[in-house]
Formats: C-alpha cells, structure tokens, sequence
C-alpha cells in the first residue's frame, strides 16, 4: 500500500501538468500589462539636437529595496553572478539627525564616455539620437580596459565569455516603448528615463552637480540626474569608504609591461655601450645582447595575449588607434618587436654596415620609448592618482632602466665566458664598474621613490593614495616587503658585491662572478615584477558610493 | 566577401549579441530574454513574507524558465522585492535535499530509501511514545507551507498519531499579535487591507521597518497621494525611519509607556470618539483611570523622547481624519509584546481609527503563510481558529472530519518555546521539525543547540540538507519547495492566494503534503485522510472547518475562482440554501458570537457560482473589518487591556553596557537564509560576514575605527563583527543583523508571558576590539 503510493506521489512530483489545469489568466497580449505603472516614468518624445536620453534618480524614494538590480539581472537574462546596476549607500549627519541615503546607480551613458575612448577595438558605440552607449558584445576582445578607464566601475568583464558586458539603457526596450528593466521594477518609482539637454549636462559637471562622495563628473560627464529636496550633511560618505581591498593583479599584463621594459632598457642600454665599444668585444656583445632584448621582447608580447579574453581578435586592436592608449601601445610595441627583429637579423651578420645598424638601432630605441610612453599613459588616462604620470612614469622608466642594466650585465658575463680574450675581461671590469653604478643609482632610486609613497599614511583624509598606502601596509606588506628586499638585494647589494674585486683563480672567480650576476638578474626583475603586482592590486580604483562591505 | 571582412573587423553583431537579445514574450510581458521566452504564464504567490506578492512565471514546457511580478494583482502592482525576483533561483541550488538521509552507526547521515526512511521513523516515534507516552513526541511547523500541507500535518500529528504538543516558527513572529487581537477582538483577526496604506492621512509604524522588511508594502505607502504623515516609532534610524516625517528614537522596550502616555493626552484633550467607544468597546473607563499615571514628565524619562515630539504624535492623531497604526517585530518580539499590541489597539480604538478606510490596528505578519498557520496549524487554536478546550468547537471539527472527537486533545499543548523546555527536562524525546531552522533561529543559540542535541530521534523536513537543523538531525526527509507544489497562502491582510507547482522537485524530494501522507500511511492511520488525497481536497475540507467562525471562507468555490479574482480576503462565505455569497461569515454555529453580531455583511453577491456570475458581484478586491463597529467577543465589543510595563528583561550593567538590537539586514536577505544565500546575485546585495551598527561616540570611547573587527559579547555567547559606525544607532546601543548565524549566540531566552513569543530585540551586550 506505501510502496504503491509512493511511487504514485513520486510520479506526480514530477508531472508538472497541473498548472495547465488553471486557466492562463493572460491572453497573448503584446501590449504589456505593466505598462500603466511605468508610462510616466518614460519621455513622451525623442531626444532633439543637442539632447539624449539618461537616467533620473529621486533620492528621496529610493528605500534601498534593491529590486532593481534584480530586476535588471532577470529581465535581461544575465549570467548566475552578474549584475549590471548596483546599489550603494551614502551615510552621515548628526547623532540628531543621522542620514542614510541609498543610491542606485548603473551606466551613466556619459557625454565623453571613457570606456568608448578607452577601447582600442571600438567596440563601444554612442547612439547619435539617443545618446546611449552601446557595447558590442561581439566586437569585444576582452581586454578590459574600458574597466579600468570607467570611473564609475560599470563595465564587468565575464571570464567566461571573454568579454565585457554592460547596461544599454535597455535600448531594445526604450526603442519600443518600454521601460528599462529597472525602471519598470522600482516599487517606489525613483528610476526614471527623461531628455537632458547636453549643455546642462556639461554645466552641471563643471559645477560638479552630480551626487556626494561619486567620482568627479568632469572626466566623462555622466548624463544620470540624481534629484533629491533633502539637504545632505557635509560628512555625507559611502558606506563602503573605510573598506580598502586589493585590485584584480592582471599577471599577464603585469609581466607583459616589465618584459617590455626590460627588453626597451636592454636594447637603449645595450646600444649606449655599444657606442663605446669597438673591435672583438664589440662582435662579442652585439649579437648577445641584441638575442637577449629580443627575446624578452617577444616573451612580453606574448604574455600580453593572455591577458586578452579572445586573444584570436588581437588584430583588432589597430581600430583604435586614433583614441586609444591601448591600440597605440600595441602598435607601437609590435613596431618594436619587427624593428628589433630586423636590427638582430642584420646584427647577426658579420659584415654589416655600423651605419646601417645604428638607423636601426635608433628605431628600435625610439619604437620602443614610443612603446613604453602608450603604456605610461594607458593608466594615466584612467585618472587614478596612484596611476598618476608621475608615479607611473617614474616606475615604468626605472623599470627599463633597471632591468635593462641587469639584463647587460647577464650579457657581459655571458661573453666572459664564451672568450677567455683579454679584451672580454676588461670589458667586463671597465664597462661592469660603471653599470653597477648605474644600476645602484637606478634601483636605490626607484625603491626610494616607493617607499617615500608610504608618506601617504600620515594623511587625514582617507584619499585614494592614502587607500593605497594602506594596502601596501595591510593586505599587500608580504608583497611589499618581498618587493623591497629583491629590490635591495638585485638593485643594490649585488651591484656591491661586483664592485668589489674578486680574488682567486679565474675560473673560480668567473663562477662566483655568475652566481651574483645571475641572482642580481632575477632579484632585479622579482623585484620589478612584485612592484608592478603591487601597482595593479595597490591603485584605489574610482566607484559609485558602495554598500557595507565586511 | 569584403562585408565578411569588415565584420570580422568589426562585428556588430552576433552570437554574443544574441545571447542578450530581448524579443516581445507575449502575455502582456513585455520583451523578454529569447533564450527565456516563454510558452505560457501563471501565476503564483511568493513564498517568502507575508506580502503575499503574486509573481507571473514564465514557462517553457510547463517547467519555469523566469518570473516577473504580475502586474494587476492587487497586492503589489507589478513589483517585487529581490527575494521575489530570484525565488526560482534557489531552487536549483546544490545542497538541495534528493534523497531520505539517515543518520547511521557511524554517526554520518547516508541516504536511504523512503520505505527505510518511513519506517524508521514510525519505528522510532512509535517506541519513543511506547516508552515514554503519547507526550514524548512532539513536532515544529512553520509559516512557510501552504495552509493545506498545515492542516495535513496539524490534523495527522495531534489526532493521527497521538501528539499532543506541536508548535510553529510563527511563535517567533507572530504569537503576540494572535493574542493581542483574540483578547481585544475575540479572533486573531488583521483588520486592514492594504489599500489602507494609500488611504490614510497618518501612518504610524510601530517596531517595523517596512523598507526593508516588506519593501512592496513600503510601496503601497509611497503611493499614498495624500501627503500622509509617517510616524516612525524605532530606537534606530532605519530606511523607514529615514523616509519619516516624525522619527521617535525612543529607548528600546519603553514602547509601552509611551502608548499609555498618548493615550492620557488624548484623553485629557478630549481628543477621542466618545461615541464609538460608547457603542463599540468595553473598558475604556478603567483604562482612563489607569493611564493618568503616565504623564508627560514620566513618558519623556521613559522613552529619552523630547516632550515635544510625544505631544506632536498625540496631536497628530488627533488632527489627521484618517490614523492608522502599524507594527510588526519591534513589538511583536518583546518581553511585553501582546500589552504593547494592544496600548497600539487601544489607541484606534479610543479615536474611532478602525473600520474605516486608511485607518486600523494593524500587525504586518512575517512569513507568507503566519496567517494560515494562525487558523490551520491546529497547533496553538484548533482547526479553523478553534479552541482545543471548546467542548463545541472539539465537536464540530470532529464531525466535519468524521473522527471520534475522543482523538481531539482537550488543550493546545506546548508552545515552541515549552517545546524546548520540554525537551531540556526530558519530557519530550522525539521531534519532527518542519520547514524550519530552529539551530539558527531560536532565541539562546547555545542553548537551543544543546537541547536539540539531547533528543532521542530528530526529524528534519526541509529542502536543504544544509540547514544548521538538518546538520544535527537524525533523520532527513527531502520536501519540495515552495514553486514544486501546489497550496494557497494567506497574506497579511488575509488574502488568501495560490501556489502552482512551476518546477520539478529535484531527486526524490516529495512535497510536503505528500510526505504527510506517506508518513500517515506507514504510521497506519491512512483511512482518516481518504478524503485528504490533494491540496485541492484539503482546501474543501478547510473550507467546511471555516464555516461560521470569523475567517469563513466557505465562498471560494476553487483555486482558480482565487486566481481570477487576483486572491480573496477572508471572510468570504456562502449561504446555503440561496447559493449566495457573503463579504463576511455565514451564520455562527459554534458559540464564538452572539447573535447579534453575526454575520458581517459588508455586501452580498449572489449566484450559483463563480463562471455564471456577473463580476460586479465577486467580492471587492480590497475589503476591511468591523466596518459596523462589531467584534468578535459574545458582546460585540472591543477590549482596552493594560499593564504596568517592566524593566528590560536584562538592562545594561557595567560588564555588558550595549543593548543589542536585533532585526532584518536588507530586503534581500530571508530569516536564516537557507534559500537566500543560495542566490548568487542575492549574496551581492548584502555584506558577506557579519557586522554591528555602533555610534561613534561609543566608538571612539572603545577605540573602535570604521571596519575593525569586534567581538560582541554578551553572557551566553559571542560574535565577531565588522563595526558599521553609524548615528544610526543610539549611543548605549547596538544593532546585529539577524540573519548571520550568530546573532541568536547573543540572544536571551525570555518570552512575553501571554504569547510565549521570544524578546529577539534586546538584551545586554558588552564591545571587545
């Protein structure tokens, strides 16, 4: 009898038949239901000239439901974790009159929007009429800069489809008269589309009229209208403002821009000395060096596919050339990259013409300056303050000079071995003193401009590059003090050490020499790559006011 | 060839592009995902709070792909909350119950069959009883099943298998309203409808944070066009609080005080409706006389209010035409919450603020079925809102049943925290505990934890095998959820509303109705539920227990006549003979009234039956009680009821010196999230670990900075937190978020002495850095 009704009340758990025993209380209609609820929170017209469609936000009913991000999630079928609106949370006041304010906030189809500058695939478009920015999800490669270059933290990258993705306004909706997806699901109706006049718009972000504690406007001008008839407190801050975590490392294109580096300071280093050199030591190191650089160059670009989520649309990348950073670093870097084959190419034959060789080696120098200037202003360009130019110009050139130093040193040990010449060891301990020098100088340098950043500490405000300093005392010390003991060690002890004249055999010396050119080689470039992991985790990135974090 | 190349140089579009592309989905939905466009709609109602949102699912094949809110449902108007939207979303979780887990020599839980499952848990409760009597074995319900799975389970366990306690997690919520209404009312009775929300002029919310707590019924209130003035009574500034046009931060728990003091202002001034207290109520003059003692002076000490902002409420309830009074937990989970219901009940009853539109004494319930369980959980009231020690009332649903009402218990048996107790003292041995989480949920986490743990055989019916209850069972039965299985709910303002079965249960999981029957069959009692074959069954049968009693529903002809009339409010009953309808209860058989209140007509339909009859004369979609001014207790009139208020449970003192708050985190978060943290976009709208809201003064005096970690202590347990610093809260005070494990390890187990419901929202705490 159990057994009977067990498996009858298993079978009908599964039948699902029993909704069609109700009546479908909706007919097929095409007009939605819903749209009594939202008709006035939409335009009644098209944008004009000088006009385009953007958010509206009253302040003073948003309750903090968040509905809205759920909503957006649901209606337009996004993926398990994603979401494209947020909702933060702006806190203050007075112990008599505390304010809480709830924000939603989602792409703000800003008037210059950085993501669209940003992108060197032109994968983001600008309706002309509307004023909505678009991305084309199948133009994208996946690189991500436009997440970087948003101040606003809105376009999220998918590791599974190897792309960005980000709001449209529900495009398709508007288009039809329907109301964006959080629009028609705030239960208090604080979201609204309406037509702002892109002059307004502009005064308004030079005014900075835009919503406490939010990024400055003027970057990108963000067309999004935040309205409220409440006056907010002066200490209005996000609740998420004390909460500091490290930034995504991107690996790939950390090693990508240190290889780079290393190989641009190779050649430039390489090339200085070369001038200096002459006869067998000169046919000696040319060769080597040219190999070495060369080949740490194609590492990095090779590197820097990684980084890409659809790395088979690399080509791509020369679309944006005309505006941005990305496209013109890629270029440049891939101009360098033939420039230096070709220069090793004719440098690996023995009779080559030293004038032909020096136009090369000029353009691979200057190629690769180019290269490490786009890369310079690739993080410039988002604005952060830890990504300042002077910050990243400073490392990233120190970088070169660094490795590149390092790297030569590799080299005029190499030679040492490969001929026991004379000629070779008195390159060696000439050319070698003033290297060490120079990279002592170089490295002490560079470790002190990163440590003097710590100064940021001592600041009252919790500003971007107090956030920064923070980390590097907090969650990132270990890299920190990783990154300044290679720093030290290959930078400076090292070079110390060389300094010093080595006695015994020759052989014996020629082996210990090794081991400290060798160990100052990989602690030099440890020492870079550990700083440039802290650049990417360390750099406080701009948001919309956040929620509580713990 | 050369667009080929362009394209491949820059595509437009795609199969990227078309993963998102929307199309229109028909059914008046508007564009929809195409990956989701639907074959067909339904409806169903959300099985999260007591709202009682209807949702539209979307269908593919007859299994749900998507939900929207349904836009004419007269509840929420198209919108939901993030709960609602992601309600499908965990249903597919991975830590779902499939299969019958059985704890075994080893002490791991294994799965068996369901024959093994149901016989062991026969064999087990039967010896437990054999051994220690029909006492021994007891069972905890919820508010979270459909009133017919209630019924089932209340009427299997105390007259099936011989039970005499049982009890739900709506004790935790809802008890101290129950009983405030039964002894000011004479029934459990909400008296709104939520349009009242739009209607009135003042709105006065008591201990509730709708905001958050019930966003779509915020809703409601922001669409009041009125300009009403939204009193907020709360020691915290919370969302609500925020959106206010008076904020009474008062000291927690002097709630009561401050009712009385309002009261003796109005009265003073003369500021009440003499007429309808002389028609309608009985003992106001006591109740005069009583609150003489809570003057200004003595109010403004006890809450920490200015004198002004009390005087400004009086007078606002005086000069606004149309007051309603709102609570929910604030209230409802103190030390004194039934005498606090009712100082709020006293004060629409002293101005005449009920039966009319935009006023009431009104309790928002918690769970989306509380109000189900209140009539049919046949645990605390006896069938249909009976009482267990009514001879008539025992009489009555045995002879609708067609049991020997020899099988009826004479009383209600334990309360859930009885229950506990019980178990703590060895009486009770054997616990079935269904559809909730009491090893997060109760009140002295510790403690809860050790008394579960002394049990003999623990059965836990859920949906996940996760739950911090189903972890200490030793027995796991697998239930459909809520969206696998068919029912009717009943929401706030006692609608009630159909749930579908829109998604297939995953493994064996079984519906809990189902369950019921299975464990029905193999306990040998089967033949007393032939007629209980199916939900729809079951609702006939509730409806025939409805009959007469003050939540007669016996008008509802079928699901589907619930449905097409976007759900009904009880009462709703039909007339024999004429084959008519009443927006009220048919006849009184059982003595609950005199005859001179019965039955409330607001309105009379008339007709054979729903599919013939004209629809002007279905029942209005928004309907109130005591429009005429008649309660529930054989004289027809309302109670006043008071007493003095007492001290905190456990006032602060040097070594615990913080009160601590308790309460809902956000609207995206459900009691103790079993279902919601299965949401991977729900876990993004709230903070992953725990945190305390703290003043900043109190902060600085503790060396506290924003974000630091804390350790909240009190004398039964601890917790570490993240500081939230906030002017939020008041200096002296703190506030944790309910819904992360600990917060019960904090909690002190004492109960308001008439609902026997836990004082969740404050006791003594002390802040470690």
């Amino acid at each position: 009898m159990t057994t009977s009704l067990l498996e009858r009340l298993l079978a009908d758990q599964q039948d699902l038949s029993a909704v069609e025993r109700f009546a479908q209380a909706h007919e097929n209609g095409s007009i939605p239901a819903q749209a009594k609820h939202y008709q006035r929170l939409l335009p009644t017209s098209l944008p004009a000239v000088g006009q385009q469609y953007a958010f509206e936000v009253d302040l003073d009913r948003c309750s903090g439901c968040k509905a809205c991000v759920t909503a957006c999630h649901s209606l337009n079928g996004l993926d398990d974790t994603e979401t494209w609106r947020d909702v933060g949370l702006l806190i203050g006041g007075t112990a008599t009159k505390p304010v809480m304010q709830h924000v939603t906030t989602a792409c703000h189809h800003c008037l210059e929007p950085a993501c669209m500058t940003a992108c060197p695939v032109n994968a983001y478009e600008k309706n002309p009429l509307t004023g909505i920015v678009k991305h084309l999800d199948d133009q994208c490669f996946g690189c991500q800069y436009c997440v970087l270059a948003c101040p606003y933290d809105v376009p999220k990258y998918h590791s599974g489809k190897g792309i960005v993705r980000k709001c449209d306004m529900c495009s398709d909706r508007l288009s039809a008269g329907e109301a964006p997806a959080c629009v028609q699901s705030c239960p208090n109706e604080a979201i609204a589309i309406r037509i702002v006049d892109i002059r307004q718009v502009i005064e308004d972000s030079e005014a900075a009229v835009f919503l406490p504690a939010a990024p400055e406007p003027q970057i990108t001008h963000p067309t999004t209208t935040y309205k409220t008839n409440r006056v907010f407190p002066r200490n209005l801050l996000p609740a998420d403002y004390h909460s500091v975590n490290p930034q995504q490392p991107h690996w790939p294109l950390i090693v990508m821009l240190v290889l780079t580096q290393l190989s641009v300071g190779a050649f430039i280093v390489g090339g200085i000395l070369d001038l200096f050199l002459e006869g067998p030591s000169q046919s000696a190191f040319r060769p080597v060096q040219t190999i070495g650089a060369l080949a740490f160059g194609l590492l990095a670009l090779g590197a820097s596919v990684f980084h890409l989520g659809r790395p088979q649309y690399a080509f791509r990348a020369v679309l944006g050339l005309r505006h941005s950073w990305l496209s013109r670093e890629i270029v440049s870097f891939g101009g360098f990259a033939a420039a230096a084959c070709l220069f090793a190419a004719v440098a690996l034959k023995s009779d080559c013409s030293t004038q032909l060789l020096r136009v090369l080696g000029g353009a691979v120098a200057l190629l690769g300056v180019a290269g490490v200037f786009c890369s310079i202003m690739i993080y410039v360009f988002t604005q952060r303050e830890f990504w300042s130019f002077g910050q990243t110009a400073t490392k990233f050139v120190l970088t070169s000079a660094v490795l590149g130093i390092a790297a030569t040193w590799i080299t005029l040990w190499l030679i040492g071995t490969d001929s026991n010449s004379g000629s070779s060891r008195e390159l060696m301990d000439r050319a070698g003193r003033d290297l060490a020098r120079a990279l002592i100088a170089a490295a002490a340098m560079k470790l002190a401009f990163e440590v003097i950043f710590l100064r940021h500490l001592l600041g009252h405000r919790h500003a971007p590059l107090k956030r920064s300093a923070l980390l590097m005392r907090g969650a990132l010390s270990n890299q920190m003090l990783a990154r300044l003991t290679c720093g030290a060690l290959g930078g400076v002890v090292m070079p110390l050490m060389l300094l010093q004249p080595l006695d015994g055999a020759d052989a014996d010396v020629r082996v210990r020499q090794g081991a400290i050119v060798g160990l100052l080689f990989l602690a030099c470039l440890a020492g870079e790559l550990l700083e440039r992991y802290i650049f990417f985790a360390a750099v406080a990135a701009p948001r919309m006011p956040g929620a509580l974090r713990t | 060839m050369s667009t080929d190349i362009a394209s491949l140089l820059h595509q437009r579009t795609g199969p990227l592009t078309r993963e998102l592309l929307l199309e229109p989905g028909g059914f008046g939905l508007g564009r929809v995902p195409t990956v989701r466009k639907p074959d067909a709609v339904t409806t169903t109602v959300c099985g999260y709070c007591s709202t009682g949102c209807s949702l539209d699912v979307h269908l593919q094949n007859g299994q749900a792909v998507s939900l929207t809110p349904t836009s004419a449902y007269p509840v929420n108007l198209g919108m939901a909350c993030p709960k609602g939207w992601e309600a499908l979303t965990v249903l597919g979780a991975e830590d779902r119950a499939t299969k019958p887990l059985l704890r075994n020599a080893s002490g791991r839980l294994e799965p068996v069959d369901w024959s093994t499952a149901l016989e062991t848990f026969v064999s087990r409760f039967r010896r437990i009883q054999t051994q220690h009597g029909n006492e021994s074995v007891a069972f905890l319900s919820t508010g979270q099943i459909p009133t017919e799975e209630m019924a089932l389970l209340g009427t299997l366990a105390k007259f099936g298998m011989g039970m005499v306690h049982g009890d739900g997690n709506t004790r935790q919520c809802m008890a101290t309203s129950v009983v405030a209404y039964k002894q000011a009312f004479g029934f459990d009775a909400p008296p709104y409808t939520y349009a009242d929300f739009e209607e009135s002029d003042a709105i006065i919310l008591v201990g509730s944070n709708l905001c958050i707590a019930h966003p779509i019924l915020w809703e409601r209130i922001a669409r009041n066009h009125r300009n009403p003035e939204i009193v907020v009574i709360d020691p915290r500034m919370t969302e609500t609080a925020m959106q206010s046009t008076q904020h009474l931060p008062l000291y927690p728990k002097s709630d009561l005080a401050l009712f009385y003091g309002i009261a003796r202002i109005l009265i003073e001034n003369g500021w009440i409706d003499r007429d309808y207290i002389e028609a309608h109520t009985n003992g106001f003059k006591a109740y005069a006389e009583y609150v003489q003692k809570y003057t200004l002076d003595v109010v403004a000490r006890e809450t920490r209010l200015e004198p002004q902002a009390i005087e400004r409420l009086a007078r606002t309830i005086h000069e606004r035409e149309r007051v309603s009074f709102w609570w929910t937990m604030g209230v409802n989970q103190s030390y004194q919450g039934v005498r606090t219901a009712q100082a709020i009940i006293n004060l629409a009853l002293m101005t005449g603020n009920i039966g009319r539109p935009g006023t009431g004494a009104n309790s928002i319930t918690g769970q989306c079925n509380a109000m189900g369980s209140r009539l049919f959980s046949n645990t605390a009231s006896l069938l249909g809102g009976r009482d267990f020690a009514n001879e008539a009332h025992r009489n009555s649903v045995a002879e609708i049943l067609g049991i020997d009402v020899r099988q009826i218990p004479t009383h209600a048996g334990f309360t859930y925290p009885e229950i506990m107790e019980g178990i703590l003292r060895g009486k009770i041995k054997g616990l079935w505990v269904i559809c909730t989480n009491p090893a997060h949920s109760w009140i002295n986490q510790k403690q809860c934890h050790d008394i579960l743990d002394r049990l003999d055989f623990l059965v836990v019916q859920d949906m996940y095998h996760s739950t911090e209850t189903a972890r200490r069972a030793h027995l796991v039965l697998p239930a459909a959820a809520w969206g696998e299985k068919e029912g009717t709910l009943i929401n706030s303002e006692r609608r009630i509303g159909v749930v579908k079965k829109v998604s297939r249960a995953p493994g064996q999981a079984l519906s809990d109705f189902s369950i019921f029957r299975l464990v029905a069959e193999a306990w040998g009692c089967g033949k007393m539920f032939a007629r209980w074959d199916s939900p729809a069954a079951v609702f006939e049968i509730m409806k025939e227990l409805s009959r007469g009693m003050p939540c007669d529903f016996s008008g509802i002809e079928d699901y589907r006549m619930i449905e097409q009339q976007g759900g009904i409010q009880w009462p709703y009953a039909r007339v024999e003979g004429l084959g008519s309808r009443v927006e009220g209860q048919a006849g009184n058989k059982e003595g609950l009234l005199n005859d001179s209140a019965s039955p409330r007509a607001s309105s009379l339909s008339l007709g054979p039956g729903p599919s013939s009859l004209d629809p002007s004369l279905f029942p209005r979609q928004e309907r109130r009680l005591f429009e005429d001014g008649r309660y529930y207790h054989a004289d027809g009139r309302a109670r006043f009821l008071s007493e003095d208020p007492r001290p905190l449970s456990e006032a602060p003192s040097e070594k615990y010196p913080f009160i601590l708050l308790t309460g809902r985190g956000s609207a995206s978060q459900w009691h103790t999230q079993t279902r919601t943290k299965k949401s991977a976009v729900l876990r993004r709208l709230y903070p992953e670990h725990p945190y305390v809201e703290v003043n900043p003064v109190d902060a600085q005096k503790l060396g506290l900075g924003p974000q630091s970690w804390v350790t909240v202590e009190s004398q039964r347990g601890r917790l570490r937190a993240r500081v939230f610093l906030t002017h939020a809260v008041k200096q002296g005070q703190v506030f944790v978020p309910m819904h992360y494990e600990a917060a019960n390890q904090l909690t002190d187990a004492v109960f308001d002495p008439y609902s026997k419901q836990p004082s969740y929202k404050a006791c003594a705490v002390r802040l470690e850095p």
